[in-house]
């Protein structure tokens, strides 16, 4: 009888000490997902990934000739560089703009993403939604002939993905491409104003700074005679204030109009590319 | 004997029902100053827990680091790195009221508390002085001291973008309701 008035006595004593201090609880556990990707483009398909509010991302994206011009070449990088350097600054956390410029045709694009949704820790939201849109225009002086309208070239995309846990990431990108002009290269040559296609990528994570991602951008209907797929394999690596990526990729360009509708080259042939992307994200509020 | 321990155990069940001098809120502000030349900054949450027992004398405050705003999504995004959030989620205060206070004036007093005092997986015990006001919707508390970094193993992220400053200025300002006895 003794013993059980104790243990009630030293409950009450437990108790009131317990109580005392309030139980840690997260503030939002629901809140939303943070790092899908690691940045906005994986090699040249963009992601959900937006900058903060205030965050300025400059990013320098290479590469080079394909590897098969074997050691002649250096593996295509005494082809000459494909270079574009852009740079995208967050109005909102959830509206990014840029701007780029690409080597080859002299393209300048500017972009423009939306997050429709952003996923939730708790799944009350299971996906993030954003949608882009990329507008370029050829500057070379080759294009000069053509009017301002004719050099135009466009992207609208919805990139859906979901954060399936802290080391995979998976997207799906809706994609249309036009080009207000098409110019055949040979009398038999199929050519669309307009492509369609998909964007797959993936994220796996090996550890906080270092991750291995793909991207696919199979054409869906009529497609441009001579053009292959584009697919990349990236070897990401953040050092705290730079992101690196390192990749083989098929296609040539960088905006996703282009990666549609411009690779000749198949990454299963296997016949690809060495490139690399350097991004700095500066905080400027 | 046995109706000494029926009174013991009542007015211990008594006492853990009565909370009439208990205060609690869930929207308390916290701020902490990062100086360095040429790159100051501060990050703010207002998500703040605290409650404090003036019978008891005990004080506890929490808060999920992941609510901490500095206003820009990369400095947030080293800082949660730095402090590794996602190991270490809450930085919280435990202790006691250690000078006195009168809750029946209305005037702003100063007071001392001491305890514990968590960041990071490591507990140092700290004295913080303050500032406590009975109002008629609460009790309004002003604190703040200056936390080193070091002493709780976080790294000054030098490899970062962001330098931040070893000794961190933090403040809290919270008006805490009555709690329903």
């Amino acid at each position: 009888m003794r013993k059980s008035i104790a243990t009630l006595l030293f409950s009450f004593f437990m108790t009131s000490l317990v109580s005392a201090q309030l139980e840690r609880k997260r503030a939002n556990p629901d809140g939303p997902v943070a790092e899908t990707f690691l940045t906005k483009n994986i090699a040249g398909l963009g992601t959900v990934q937006l900058l903060g509010k205030g965050d300025l991302n400059s990013m320098i994206q290479h590469n080079f000739g394909d590897v098969r011009g074997g050691i002649e070449t250096f593996f295509g990088v005494d082809e000459g560089a494909n270079v574009r350097i852009a740079f995208g600054y967050g109005l909102t956390d959830d509206l990014n703009i840029g701007i780029g410029r690409t080597s080859r045709e002299d393209n300048i694009d500017f972009s423009i993403d939306y997050r429709i949704l952003h996923q939730t820790k708790l799944d009350r939201i299971p996906v993030s939604v954003v949608l882009k849109g990329n507008t370029g225009i050829r500057t070379q002086k080759e294009s000069f002939g053509l009017t301002f309208q004719e050099r135009l070239n466009y992207l609208g995309s919805v990139m859906i993905a979901r954060k399936f846990s802290d080391n995979f990431s998976f997207q799906v990108s809706l994609m249309v491409s036009h080009f207000n002009t098409v110019v055949k290269t040979k009398q038999d040559s199929e050519l669309y104003n307009t492509v369609y296609g998909l964007g797959f990528a993936g994220r796996f994570k090996i550890n906080e700074r270092k991750s291995i991602s793909f991207e696919y951008l199979p054409v869906i209907g009529d497609k441009i005679t001579d053009t292959k797929n584009h697919a990349a394999l990236v070897y990401e690596l953040e050092t705290g204030g730079h992101v690196f990526q390192m990749f083989f990729m098929s296609g040539r360009w960088f905006t996703e109009q282009h990666l549609l509708t411009r690779t000749e080259t198949d990454f299963l042939e296997p016949n690809f590319r060495f490139g690399f992307n350097v991004n700095r994200v500066f905080g400027l509020l | 004997m046995k109706k000494i321990i029926f009174t013991t155990v009542l007015c211990l069940f008594i006492s853990s029902l009565g909370h009439s001098q208990s205060f609690k809120t869930e929207e308390g502000k916290a701020t902490f100053y990062s100086k360095v030349p040429l790159h100051s900054f501060e990050g703010n949450s207002e998500n703040l827990v605290g409650f404090i027992d003036l019978d008891e004398k005990t004080v506890d405050f929490y808060i999920d680091l992941e609510t901490l705003d500095t206003g820009n999504g990369k400095r947030d995004k080293d800082m949660k790195l730095t402090l590794e959030t996602k190991k270490y989620p809450f930085a919280e205060f435990f202790g006691k009221l250690v000078s006195d206070f009168d809750p029946e004036s209305s005037a702003i007093q100063d007071v001392t508390v001491r305890g514990t005092f968590k960041i990071h997986g490591v507990e140092k015990e700290i004295e913080v002085e303050g500032t406590l006001q009975m109002k008629d919707n609460g009790l309004h508390v002003t604190a703040g001291w200056i936390l080193s970094l070091l002493d709780y193993k976080i790294e000054p992220p030098q490899i970062l973008f962001i330098k931040v400053d070893k000794e961190q200025e933090i403040k809290i300002d919270a008006l805490l309701k009555p709690v329903d006895g």
